[in-house]
């Protein structure tokens, strides 16, 4: 069974919107990312055997890159070493669109209604999950507020890449399991 | 009775099946029907952009990760297409790139896809011309690779613990992760621009892009080994792998697809 604990609200994330033009507009837009994020853990259970970070609504229509999630350390950067003793918790990588190579409008997220037979835009935010369970497990011992600072570096683009606020999600959800 | 194809390691191949290969990849990209390799690059990118990566909605709210099953679809037929152009002996197989090998760990990418010529010719596993007229802007290059330090290519524990991983949604997700990393490191830059590895719309150009898959495709067969053949959402098994024609539930079973994935391979 699954517990959750959200870094912030935004209202409503963009996969659960169902109306029409602001859903539509909420749909293409992931956030640019401000770091660090605050997440509230205190009311995590006592006991569990895995917990994920689960980033919501990534944009991935742009460059390829790693974005490393480090808990409990806001001045984590490009430069800080990837590991344990820093607050490393994982990475997660996005395999980019690299930009637009289509006509005007082609890149344009649409929301497709019910009866819409076509597979949904391809690029639609995306879900990406850091399997944390350590890391989350010593940062939640050590306060009840645990922040996350996630950096991005950058791997790979196109001539057609917006190379300005690379990575863009909604929101994140601390989740555990049993 | 037709014999299982047999998908060996990048590593593994002999001589004349690395030559084999390599005819099979210069005849197809000399060929711009929908026979040839142009036309199988760009089903995954531009210009057509079937490819399914991440999650995907159709025709219903069924939140659907058909990653894996839509790339072996493509694999099949990709490999399929190399053999017509092959000569007829040895039918070599599409080789996987083992990227948590030690020699992967020295050298990075396979020397038969990193080297520029082979045979005094050009080495069609080194690049292949992307023609791509109706891209904004046309684009008509070879492709280009700027890959990473080898030494931070996946480990081989990290595959072994997302093996263990028992839900199908689970693994396809931590699986496409560390696929996602391979291509943006495979890419890379040359500190102005990227390697079409890096890029969703050409990476299917870079002839190693095909191995890079079918190592993809070996980890999830591995998986299915351990947590049974069937094990994938139910409700997936119906949809329609664009535009294959396959299902999901035709393509769980790589032995009745026709091929099969070798450690080791000895003709007596």
């Amino acid at each position: 069974m699954a517990t959750k604990a959200k870094a912030k609200k935004h209202g409503q994330s963009a996969a659960r919107v169902t109306g029409a033009a602001t859903a539509d507009k909420l749909y293409r837009t992931s956030k640019v990312y401000k770091s660090p994020k605050k997440i509230t853990v205190a009311n995590l259970p006592p006991m569990y055997s895995r917990a994920d970070l689960e980033f919501i609504g990534v944009d991935h229509s742009g460059a390829s890159y790693e974005a490393r999630v480090y808990l409990n350390n806001p001045s984590a950067d490009a430069d800080t070493q990837a590991i344990e003793a820093n607050g490393y918790a994982g990475s997660y990588y996005i395999f980019g669109h690299g930009g637009c190579f289509g006509d005007v409008g082609h890149c344009e997220i649409h929301q497709r209604d019910e009866f819409d037979p076509r597979p949904s835009h391809p690029l639609e935010p995306i879900k990406k999950v850091v399997i944390a369970t350590d890391a989350i497990k010593k940062a939640a011992a050590q306060s009840a507020d645990i922040s996350v600072t996630v950096v991005p570096v950058i791997m790979s683009w196109t001539e057609k890449t917006d190379m300005t606020d690379v990575m863009k999600f909604d929101h994140i959800n601390v989740v555990t399991y049993d | 009775m037709a014999s299982l194809i047999v998908r060996k390691n990048t590593d593994s191949l002999g001589a004349a099946e690395l030559a084999a290969l390599r005819a099979g990849y210069a005849k197809a990209q000399t060929i711009m029907d929908n026979r040839g390799y142009n036309h199988f690059a760009g089903i995954h990118g531009i210009p057509n952009w079937y490819c399914w990566h991440h999650s995907h909605t159709q025709g219903s709210n069924v939140n659907a990760n058909l990653f894996l099953p839509w790339h072996r679809a493509y694999l099949l037929y990709f490999e399929r297409a190399i053999r017509d152009q092959s000569p007829p002996t040895p039918k070599v197989g599409l080789p996987w790139w083992d990227w948590t090998s030690n020699t992967s760990h020295s050298v990075g990418v396979p020397h038969a896809f990193s080297v520029a010529t082979a045979g005094g010719q050009p080495n069609p596993l080194f690049k292949a011309r992307i023609v791509a007229p109706t891209a904004t802007p046309p684009i008509n290059r070879f492709t280009r690779r700027f890959p990473g330090n080898p030494a931070q290519l996946p480990t081989a524990a990290s595959v072994n613990a997302l093996l263990n991983l028992t839900q199908f949604n689970d693994f396809t997700s931590q699986l496409e992760n560390i696929h996602d990393f391979v291509h943006g490191w495979t890419g890379g830059n040359n500190g102005s621009v990227g390697g079409d590895m890096g890029s969703l719309g050409t990476a299917a150009w870079d002839p190693i892009f095909w191995s890079h898959h079918c190592n993809i495709d070996r980890l999830w067969y591995l998986w299915q080994l351990k947590h049974g053949v069937n094990n994938i959402t139910p409700n997936l098994l119906p949809m329609v792998l664009q535009p294959f024609g396959l299902k999901v539930q035709d393509v769980l079973s790589i032995n009745a697809l026709g091929y099969e994935y070798a450690v080791s391979f000895i003709t007596l």
